[in-house]
């Protein structure tokens, strides 16, 4: 059995629902980008699947039951539920066409901001990254509406 | 009244050799308790081995018997008497049965209404409650319920298995039906803690037929670990009380629940139905629970069962019984008056299949294979329509029907033991899924579904609310189980109040409920404000499901009642991508 959370951390480490996924990872992305620019988003769903974007819906498939028999608590007694979660909720968004088409689509913008960010002189305050990551971004989707 | 006494089997009891059997002694045995027949197995370091009683029995009955203030359960049919307890003896109303049937129930539910038949004594009063249930112990009505009867039925299991692994037996995986509530499960839990096993895992039917599967598809084609072609099972099962139905997807050891499905019908329905049709104006000819109507029953029930056994080899079959008092039933029935008859239960069989499919989203064509277990899945029937709707001419046959679940119960509880196979036997792993909805009530009387049906288990998810008045400080979290849109349609599980919401205008203040399923199925609910607007957050709540230990009917109506709508939340709709 696995003792239960401590109310303090059970929701710091707490992966968004899945039909959020896009937002949180961007949130994250925006910060990361803000403290060290880099070329490539990174701490993708693939990245959980350990593959690459344009993976095959197999590979995703051998991806995910190779993983599963690793961090399933079943058969890993030493890892907490928060392991194999996070492993499904990429795999669930990933393996269904739909889902996946539009966290790509997020991906892809991430990385359009992530180029244009580049150029902001502004600091980000590590105190609020929440905060920090959606006020740009909708100035973001400002710029693009014009 | 006398001290209750308990028989249980010794060693001096012992019949056949005396294996001395080469187990962990940590290790989680497998027990399947049917509506009618009961099984135990246990993983013996190199296969799964399904344990004899006394009589040399796999199948054993799932009955105690009050007789003579000494109780003997199925386990043993007995055994200490001179002669076992034979099915007039059960059916004489000294013996309680079908428990998985009653078992956690209302007296408001159909179920509970259709027992009343039965040779025992089952009250009603129709509000809500517990049914009442006894047993005819020297002449009078002495009450029970039915966790305590599966709890002495598995004292007499826990005995029979100690007594073959020579070492004390604390844990323990039972399958359960799909249909089973979270309700249900916690009466499961505490008659296994009365008889002192601690249940690891409650695993719904199919998926332990699943996991066997798994491990046969593992040996026949030794794939490569993380790879190899992925088969699609359908697994129905239909027993005694429930019927079952699961898609799993299984590669590589892997097999993957990806839609389950039940319903509360099962051969016990069938065989009523049956009785009734025979002798349509029983209720009328025998009132109240005498001892006529009680050993009428019995005999017109063991020459239906009788009869209905022999239809699934047989075009027609003839009935003849004497019930006495001048009243006779001789009729011939024939397999297409027995499936007239039985329509409404083969259209729900139908029914989940189907839903099965959809929520796994596959066509008849994607099925590799059908398997088919439980005791009525020898009905033509049955597997007509289960092999007719996945477009199959022929069932998989490498399965038995009747220890298929036990078996995957008992290769569950050497995995969750820790137990690891040189050979390979044991590198399975079945990712659960969850049978029902679970959510809170929400936008007056609405059910919000936060946990969807068939998520995979260890499950976590969350949904943001908002409150619904002005300066709300309050609101009421209504935990509810179940596929009906209106909370009060579905189970509820248990209720607690958020208090200390900053006083603000009624949509501006956001509200996390968040829904956790375990590895082990334990379900907690944590609920606090997640944006105070600058004010102290209060702490998270967190409550372990379900709460409620009895009346959940008239539970939900109360808070309704009491609180109107004054604590209600309203979803958040959820942002628009870009």
């Amino acid at each position: 059995m696995i003792s239960a959370p401590s109310v303090g951390i059970a929701f710091a480490p707490k992966p968004p629902p899945a039909a959020a996924v896009g937002s949180y990872r961007a949130r994250k992305v925006r910060c990361a980008v803000a403290v060290a620019p880099a070329p490539a988003p990174a701490g993708t769903l693939y990245d959980v699947l350990g593959l690459r974007a344009g993976a095959t819906v197999r590979e995703i498939k051998a991806a995910y039951r190779r993983l599963a028999r690793e961090r399933h608590p079943d058969v890993a007694a030493s890892a907490g539920a928060d392991d194999f979660v996070r492993l499904h909720d990429a795999y669930a968004t990933l393996s269904d066409p739909d889902s996946r088409a539009r966290y790509d689509r997020d991906v892809v913008a991430v990385a359009s901001m992530a180029r244009g960010a580049h150029h902001r002189t502004m600091a980000a305050p590590a105190a609020a990254p929440r905060w920090y990551g959606r006020r740009p971004r909708r100035t973001w989707e400002t710029d693009q509406c014009w | 009244m006398t001290e209750q006494l308990y028989t249980v089997a010794s060693d001096s009891e012992t019949t056949g050799e005396d294996k001395s059997q080469m187990s962990f002694p940590d290790v989680a045995i497998g027990i399947d308790i049917g509506t009618s027949n009961c099984s135990v197995a246990v993983w013996t370091g190199h296969q799964v081995e399904l344990l004899k009683n006394t009589r040399n029995q796999k199948g054993m009955r799932s009955y105690v018997m009050f007789k003579d203030d000494s109780l003997s359960a199925g386990v043993t049919g007995g055994a200490t008497r001179e002669h076992g307890h034979e099915e007039r003896d059960i059916l004489s109303g000294s013996a309680i049965f079908n428990m998985k049937r009653l078992i956690g129930r209302m007296d408001t539910d159909e179920v509970v209404q259709a027992s009343k038949s039965l040779p025992f004594l089952v009250q009603t009063l129709g509000i809500g409650v517990r049914p009442f249930i006894a047993a005819l112990v020297n002449n009078m009505w002495r009450s029970t319920t039915p966790e305590e009867v599966l709890a002495i039925f598995l004292l007499e299991l826990k005995a029979l298995v100690e007594m073959h692994l020579k070492h004390p037996v604390r844990n323990a995986v039972l399958t359960i039906p799909v249909a089973f509530s979270r309700f249900q499960q916690t009466r499961i839990e505490r008659a296994c803690a009365m008889a002192g096993l601690h249940v690891l895992r409650l695993m719904p039917e199919p998926t332990a037929i699943a996991l066997l599967y798994a491990q046969q598809q593992q040996q026949l084609l030794h794939d490569n670990m993380g790879s190899g072609i992925e088969k699609i099972a359908l697994i129905f099962n239909m027993g005694a009380g429930y019927c079952d139905a699961a898609v799993a997807a299984t590669a590589g050891g892997v097999s993957q629940i990806r839609a389950l499905s039940g319903s509360t019908v099962g051969g016990e329905d069938i065989l009523q139905n049956v009785m009734r049709h025979l002798m349509p104006d029983f209720d009328s000819l025998y009132a109240g629970q005498t001892m006529d109507r009680i050993k009428s029953i019995g005999l017109l029930r063991m020459a239906t069962q009788d009869a209905i056994h022999k239809l699934a080899t047989q075009e027609h079959v003839e009935i003849n019984v004497d019930l006495g008092a001048g009243h006779k039933v001789s009729k011939i029935l024939d397999r297409g008056e027995f499936e007239k008859v039985n329509q409404s239960i083969f259209e729900k069989c139908e029914g989940i299949i189907k839903q099965c499919l959809a929520d796994a989203k596959l066509t008849p064509e994607d099925i590799n294979d059908v398997i088919l277990v439980g005791g009525c899945s020898r009905i033509p029937k049955i597997r007509s329509v289960v092999l007719g709707l996945c477009k199959k001419d022929d069932s998989y046959s490498g399965i038995d029907p009747l220890e298929a679940a036990v078996s995957g119960a008992a290769l569950e509880g050497a995995i969750a033991s820790g137990v690891s196979d040189p050979s390979g036997s044991l590198d399975l792993l079945t990712i659960q899924a969850t049978p029902m909805n679970l959510g809170i009530r929400a936008d007056g009387g609405n059910f919000a579904a936060i946990i969807p049906r068939n998520t995979a288990v260890p499950a976590r998810r969350d949904m943001l609310f908002t409150t619904t008045h002005d300066n709300q400080t309050e609101a009421l979290i209504a935990v509810y189980e179940g596929e009906g849109n209106q909370a009060e349609d579905n189970h509820l599980l248990g209720y607690f109040k958020i208090t200390g919401i900053p006083a603000a205008a009624k949509g501006t203040v956001e509200i996390n409920v968040c829904m956790d399923i375990d590895a082990g199925n334990v379900l907690r609910v944590f609920a606090g404000v997640v944006k105070p607007q600058g004010q102290a957050v209060p702490p998270f709540i967190e409550v372990r499901m379900p709460t409620l230990d009895d009346g959940h009917g008239w539970c939900g109506q109360a808070l309704a009642k009491m609180y109107g709508s004054t604590l209600d939340l309203a979803t958040i709709p959820k942002k628009l991508h870009p």
